[in-house]
């Protein structure tokens, strides 16, 4: 009996041998060097938490949709390197603006080539590209980047069937007129979701097209298993000389972080979002770079003017003093964070410079005598998105009112139940973060402080919500940052609408051997020029 | 035989339509708004509202219950809000992977379990039965998040024996199988124990060691098939609910099973994919449970299937 069950662990164990035997890093090929120096080659092991489910970024608002979008498609512009200096992607030069800032002309650049090889960019796949995303039977997600141009409305309730606001010069010029001159709009075009289709391709592939995307961007996909892995391969027909560099980018699915920094370590995969908790060890081990960048984000506590709780600004200033910036985020994000000053993040022409600290310094004592100014305010209320247990975040931020005397109730709503209560603008106060889509004041004092705000902030200043039209119109830039300045200071000094807290850096792990990927502010990175040694 | 599972299987159908109307009414009793979950941060009024007509949402719930009845009864449970495919192929992807999940968990869990408590049940108070039921409990009681990453560093990144995680190969099926199999092996030896004590008490087991059988024939040969019932019936539920994904274990070791994507199209308020998932599980434990019934009749003779 003892000889069978000897026998049998030796063949468990032979076969464990046999297995381990197997395994080992995949994907491995050699770097070259091209006429100029440059090196090249590798295939990229790279991860994304959660699936895309598809690759028509028309249709998808998810971040993994624009690092895909990212490396299959181009859009007409894109960010210089990891700087918000716009520059011409598919365009041979930066557009023309006219005066009054509506009129935009455009020119391609010539003999730009699609994944097939044979298909050409022209112009009209610009304007078929545009109505698709503004199309009223469409599924195309992200159509406030087109908005602003002439005749969008009026084609989005199907009332026109093309729109106005569209010249065509020649199959590589052409114009984009704007009901109202609108100064963002070309940081509008460089948004991975404005990405340039082919009408023809687009076409021919009918319901396939978001299985079997083709760009002109410098990778092409090779093969896709839903949750599981995305492989991408070099676009030979890539309009720029020598790019990509990498020979490919091998995605995997991998949703839990500490399943991702395991392989990260094991070296199965070649870059990691590192956990907080973790990102002492992995810097102190040496065995990696760790890439970091700015990234446009800010972290809030938003409190819902429209709801009685808050209705005086003693309170809200009072939560605005209890908080103590700087230790929350040195425990939450330790050296990722930077304490705000502003909600635009600092480095966007046009955010708020005042001072050097936070608009509200920590100060429990003056925030004491306020909240004792103001009796009993009972108990307060704010939500939490989604969630199995009380964030540390808001503990924080409970416990510090709570010095102060002030009493904070968090309620977890599910996410799509708290995405839901945030339309109807029924959010009584919470704790979030807004990651910008582009580099302008207004995509954040608009999106949150405008008349038709969408994030619960019941903000209703007449004269700030009409200088917020003003500025989003102005052309003139000085006049229009100095507007913004003026705004954000009356929102977050005057009326503590919100409380900014921290700015997050972007920050990627990767291993030695993997360089020049670019992390970009805004959150999209890119690996034209990356390569593996 | 043929006649009781026709019947069973009939008298499944109100079971069936009951699940799917309450999953129907709590999808629309839950706040959550699919086609928000759609757009993102930039909510846009005018195509919130024309995406709701497209998927139907406009409709009175009475309709769009009886529409998904209606194709539901003819095979066809709808196309997901989110993905647009077919919300069958999307079940169909991710059940093979999770069938090999649960099978190879479910291996693991009978041989471990019940080979650990019989020799428990035979060798009761010895220092292996102590040890073998603390180690149960143990087992029981360990959260499975914490197992599988103890698992992943020691068998995975220290000795490098198996691959951390992915499901490409059957290598990568070992450490996910053992340590979901660990789970379960811990609570079908508590029962086989148990089970088993109560058979080898009776006077059967008895006589058939004072006629003077081999203390194997008594235990393989008599006590083992009467003490299955119980521990049947545990290994046809666990079966079952292995068979309807596990999330943790497919989350943790990047599997892309049932579990996941019943979690995903829950998040995205994925109505069509939610309905279809759930009307999936109850077909699935209806089987399960109809298969344990008929196999007691194969291991007890005395149970007639009427």
């Amino acid at each position: 009996m003892k000889k069978k069950v000897l026998a049998f662990l030796l063949v468990v164990l032979m076969i464990t041998a046999v297995l381990a035997g197997c395994s080992g890093p995949k994907n491995q090929s050699t770097p070259q060097e091209g006429a100029g120096g440059e090196k090249s080659g590798g295939i990229l092991n790279d991860y994304f938490e959660s699936d895309p489910n598809g690759f028509d970024v028309q249709e998808s608002t998810l971040i993994v949709s624009y690092h895909l979008a990212r490396h299959i498609y181009s859009t007409l512009l894109r960010y210089k390197g990891d700087t918000l200096e716009l520059e011409p992607e598919l365009l041979a030069k930066m557009p023309e603006i006219s005066p009054d800032g509506k009129t935009y002309t455009f020119e391609l650049k010539k003999g730009i080539k699609f994944h097939d090889g044979t298909t050409e960019l022209v112009a009209d796949d610009v304007k078929f590209t545009i109505e698709r995303m503004l199309d009223p039977k469409g599924k195309g997600m992200s159509k406030w980047l087109f908005e602003p141009i002439l005749g969008a409305k009026a084609f989005m309730e199907g009332k026109a069937s093309s729109i106005e606001g569209f010249k065509k010069i020649d199959d590589y010029k052409f114009q984009i007129i704007l009901e109202k001159p609108y100064a963002p709009f070309l940081h509008n075009l460089a948004v991975p979701a404005a990405s340039i289709y082919s009408e023809k391709l687009v076409k021919a592939a009918g319901d396939n097209w978001r299985l079997n995307p083709v760009g002109t961007g410098p990778f092409k996909l090779k093969s896709y298993v839903p949750n599981t892995e995305i492989v991408l391969e070099k676009n030979p027909y890539y309009f720029e000389e020598g790019l990509p560099r990498l020979e490919g980018i091998h995605y995997r699915i991998v949703p839990d972080a500490t399943t991702a920094l395991m392989e990260f370590e094991n070296g199965t995969l070649d870059v990691c979002l590192i956990p907080v908790n973790e990102y002492q060890r992995i810097k102190d081990s040496g065995k990696y770079e760790i890439l970091e960048g700015v990234a446009l984000n800010t972290y809030y506590f938003i409190m819902n003017l429209s709801d009685p709780m808050w209705s005086d600004v003693r309170l809200r200033k009072a939560v605005a003093m209890a908080i103590d910036k700087e230790k929350l985020v040195e425990a939450l994000y330790g050296p990722r964070g930077t304490v705000a000053k502003s909600f635009v993040t600092p480095g966007i022409p046009g955010a708020y410079e005042q001072g050097t600290g936070p608009a509200y310094e920590y100060n429990p004592e003056e925030a004491k005598k306020l909240v004792k100014e103001l009796g009993n305010v009972g108990k307060l209320q704010a939500w939490q998105w989604g969630g199995e247990r009380i964030s540390d975040a808001n503990v924080a931020i409970q416990a510090m009112l709570k010095e102060v005397g002030l009493d904070l109730e968090i309620t977890i709503m599910e996410s799509a139940a708290f995405r839901q209560a945030r339309s109807e603008g029924k959010i009584p106060a919470s704790y979030g973060n807004w990651w910008a889509d582009i580099p302008d004041p207004d995509n954040y004092l608009y999106t949150f402080f405008a008349r038709t705000n969408q994030m619960s902030s019941g903000y209703k200043n007449k004269e700030i919500q009409d200088l917020l039209e003003k500025a989003r119109y102005e052309v003139d830039m000085e006049k229009r940052n100095e507007l913004y300045r003026k705004i954000e200071d009356t929102i977050i000094r005057e009326d503590v609408a919100i409380v900014p807290l921290f700015h997050l850096k972007n920050l990627l792990a990767t291993q030695k051997n993997v360089k020049n990927i670019i992390l970009h502010p805004t959150g999209v990175n890119i690996y034209t020029y990356a390569y593996k040694e | 035989m043929a006649g009781y599972i026709v019947r069973r299987l009939i008298m499944a159908l109100p079971v069936l339509v009951g699940v799917s109307l309450i999953t129907f009414i709590l999808l629309n009793v839950v706040p959550g708004d699919p086609v928000l979950e759609m757009m993102g941060k930039h909510v846009d009024p005018l195509t919130l509202e024309k995406v709701r007509e497209q998927l139907g949402l406009n409709d009175p719930l009475y309709v769009q219950f009886g529409r998904f009845l209606f194709n539901a009864l003819r095979g066809d449970l709808g196309k997901s809000f989110k993905t647009g495919q077919p919300v069958t192929q999307m079940i169909m992807d991710t059940f093979p992977t999770t069938v090999k999940l649960a099978l190879s968990s479910a291996f693991v869990a009978i041989v471990l379990g019940i080979t650990v408590g019989i020799i428990s049940a035979v060798k009761q108070y010895s220092f292996f039965d102590h040890a073998a039921m603390i180690t149960a409990l143990a087992g029981i009681s360990a959260p499975i998040f914490w197992v599988a990453v103890v698992a992943q560093l020691v068998f995975g990144l220290q000795l490098k024996w198996l691959p951390i995680s992915g499901y490409s190969s059957p290598k990568h099926m070992i450490l996910p199988a053992v340590v979901l199999g660990i789970r379960f092996a811990a609570s079908i030896a508590r029962y086989t124990r148990s089970a088993f004590l109560e058979v080898i008490r009776q006077d059967f087991i008895r006589t058939a060691r004072a006629k003077g059988l081999a203390e194997r024939a008594v235990i393989f040969g008599h006590a083992l098939k009467n003490a299955m019932i119980p521990v049947v019936t545990i290994i046809g539920m666990q079966i079952s609910g292995l068979l309807t994904g596990s999330l943790l274990t497919e989350t943790i070791f990047a599997i892309p099973g049932l579990g996941r994507l019943s979690i995903w199209a829950l998040s995205n308020r994925d109505f069509p994919l939610v309905q279809g998932i759930v009307l999936f599980t109850a077909v699935v434990f209806v089987i399960g449970n109809l298969i344990v019934d008929i196999s007691y009749a194969f291991l007890d003779p005395r149970v007639r299937l009427q």
